[in-house]
């Protein structure tokens, strides 16, 4: 284990401060559909110039571990992710605050981020550099093996009607290839039209898709936004312990899970929620509450996303290859600082690594007291504001907040027509999270694809290149295992069923 | 996330083939879209989902032909669809507007008319004055947030520049 002095040099009065203030400026603006954790980092960078490097690196992890956390709030009281990583947040958390227990889901989101903050710090601590060959072991085909495995939640996600989920899904893959294609450069659905020449902007994608709808059945009803059966409770953390607790092998799971997809360049936090949450939906033997407020969902992936901070740091300072997009904008300002990374980072500059790590689990913890009290006047506020008040100021969010993403008034226009379109496939009973995973999944599969094919093709190797590998062989595994686990089992049970009988 | 499906006449899942229908026209939108393109890379991949699209769309549609069954959830709607429309077409017009009339201006007319919409109690003059410096109190605060604080470029409205 490291040297405790670099413990006692995280533990400044000033590392603290800074630790604390992160985390509340991240989670806040985490929370606001639109603003990613990439961009609260960004916007910060330039206040970390004048720091000594540790206390630089603490203050933007910080940030970036609050903004992750942050994005569940929305996620959970407007089913709208604010950020990418909290789009599976959606899935369970929106329905527990639908059926009156936001407040609950909210804890249990903060604490799952706390252990899977902790976890991916832990790992960035103790195992970085021998992680780190892993995002080198990781090629094209193992990216589109990935995104293959995210694809199968769709049969999860399809609620009985399996048909209409695979056809969300190849809608979603469309959608993603909109605009100039990565590879090839060729300009692909746009019909002449210069405004769909960027594509189709995820997260503008994700709060078109997920909160437009809920504003279009809000502004029609007078009924309340949230259903609030009991008198105020707390924060609930006596209940959310116990469940955490009776789910402890979900969350450690999910946090490794976090870790590992975290070290890949490029997978990020929403891919590992995803994957997350669809191991979390396989084990769990409740799997079939998933979708429907399931607590063990929620854990699943904000454990997971919390757990991509520590795993996306593990890449970026021992290869110098950022894991995830705001790990790009802290290579950038380490870079600025005069701080090289690379293999000998953990060595020769350990006071700033170490100090640095140490500051990640301050941090991490921090969010902790930090995230139960915003989180606590998030939820009170989100039922208490009068609906004439929460639904303009929840739409002019999302108008402000697909706007500042690429300074777009297209997006914008381009977010509120999916949302229409969202609501209306709806109504005819297609759910919209297949189609965010296949505009997600989409890029991240086409890209894996090609380039594996082309790979294959130069090496007359195809097979091999797809099946040959031995990290594509275990994810294919997983693959099958999530494709016909269900199957095996339920036949398995009636069995088991039919011997007791006799 | 739960859906709401429509049932259709005779139990079939109307909505939900006419949704086919349109998804079928789509993919051929597609196809047609890539026999323009030139490299194999990037015409691979969006046609075999185009085809898997319509096949999965045919499948369905059949399915419903041959065994019809209503959508699990099934009920209109509720609620006022004038309301909706009037939500969108607010949000439409903010943002369409916006290059034009600048970023505050959009924001308080469309915030306004939004909070009109989503109103279901009686306005009284003392409910009217508060609502009303909220919702500027709360676009003039994202104002300064985003272009101050974030140094987002919100458009000033090139009628006033």
């Amino acid at each position: 284990m490291p040297g405790f002095e670099y413990l006692l040099d995280a533990l400044t009065p000033l590392n603290i401060l800074l630790a604390l203030g992160g985390v509340i400026a991240g989670t806040v603006i985490g929370s606001l559909p639109g603003l990613t954790a990439t961009m609260a980092v960004a916007v910060l960078v330039p206040v970390t110039f004048s720091m000594a490097p540790a206390s630089a690196l603490i203050l933007m992890g910080a940030i970036y571990t609050g903004a992750i956390y942050g994005g569940a709030y929305a996620a959970i009281l407007l089913n709208t992710p604010g950020t990418p990583s909290a789009i599976a947040t959606t899935f369970d958390g929106f329905p527990m605050a639908k059926r009156g227990d936001g407040d609950l889901a909210v804890t249990l989101a903060c604490l799952a981020s706390v252990s899977g903050g902790l976890v991916g710090a832990a790992f960035l601590l103790v195992l970085a550099p021998p992680l780190a060959t892993v995002a080198l072991a990781f090629g094209p085909v193992e990216y589109f093996w990935l995104a293959v495995f995210g694809l199968t939640l769709i049969s999860a996600l399809s609620e009985g009607n399996l048909l209409k989920g695979l056809i969300g899904a190849c809608f979603g893959l469309l959608l993603s290839g909109v605009g100039v294609a990565e590879i090839s450069a060729d300009v692909r659905f746009t019909f002449g039209s210069q405004v769909l020449l960027g594509g189709i902007e995820t997260v503008s994608a994700l709060i078109g898709l997920y909160c437009i709808p809920v504003l279009i059945d809000l502004v029609a009803t007078p009924d309340r936004h949230l259903k609030v059966t009991h008198a105020p409770r707390g924060f609930r953390l006596a209940e959310a312990l116990a469940i955490s607790w009776r789910h402890k092998w979900n969350l450690l799971r999910s946090s490794v899970i976090g870790t590992l997809v975290g070290i890949l360049p490029g997978a990020g936090g929403s891919i590992a929620g995803l994957v997350a949450y669809s191991e979390a939906r396989r084990v769990s033997p409740r799997r079939e509450h998933f979708g429907q407020g399931e607590p063990e969902g929620v854990q699943a992936t904000e454990s997971a996303n919390n757990a991509t901070v520590g795993g996306g740091f593990i890449p970026t300072l021992v290869l110098g290859i950022p894991g995830t997009p705001p790990d790009a904008v802290i290579l950038g300002a380490l870079l600025i600082q005069g701080v090289r990374t690379g293999p000998n980072l953990f060595t020769e500059e350990g006071s700033i690594v170490y100090t640095f790590i140490y500051g990640l689990f301050l941090a991490t913890i921090l969010m902790l007291p930090a995230g139960l009290v915003i989180g606590r006047y998030a939820y009170k506020t989100i039922v208490t504001v009068p609906k004439a008040m929460l639904v303009p100021t929840v739409a002019f969010m999302t108008l402000i907040g697909t706007y500042s993403i690429r300074n777009s008034v297209s997006d914008v226009i381009i977010m509120i027509t999916l949302g229409v379109v969202g609501w209306i496939l709806n109504r005819v009973g297609f759910s919209p999270s297949p189609i965010v995973l296949g505009l997600i999944l989409g890029r991240i599969a086409e890209q894996g694809f090609v380039q594996a094919w082309t790979i294959g093709a130069a090496t007359e190797n195809l097979t091999g290149m797809f099946f040959g590998r031995p990290i594509s062989l275990g994810i294919i595994a997983f693959i099958a295992l999530s494709l016909f686990y269900p199957l095996v089992r339920a036949r398995w049970v009636g069995r088991r069923r039919k011997i007791d009988a006799d | 996330m739960r859906t709401e499906a429509v049932p259709g006449a005779g139990g079939r899942d109307l909505g939900g083939m006419v949704a086919c229908a349109v998804f079928i026209l789509l993919a051929v939108l597609a196809l047609w879209d890539t026999t323009s393109m030139t490299d194999s890379d990037s015409y691979v991949f969006p046609r075999t989902v185009a085809l898997a699209m319509i096949v999965f769309c045919l499948a369905y549609m059949g399915w419903q032909l041959l065994w019809p069954k209503p959508p699990e959830a099934g009920t209109a709607p509720p609620g006022s669809t004038p309301r909706r429309v009037g939500l969108v077409l607010a949000m439409l017009g903010a943002a369409a507007l916006m290059p034009w009339l600048g970023f505050v201006i959009c924001g308080v007319v469309a915030f306004g008319s939004i909070m009109a919409l989503a109103m279901y109690e009686a306005w009284t003059p003392r409910r009217l004055l508060v609502y009303a410096l909220v919702g500027v109190a709360v676009v003039v605060g994202f104002y300064f947030l985003f272009a101050k604080l974030l140094l987002v470029p919100l458009p000033l409205g090139t009628l006033f520049e």
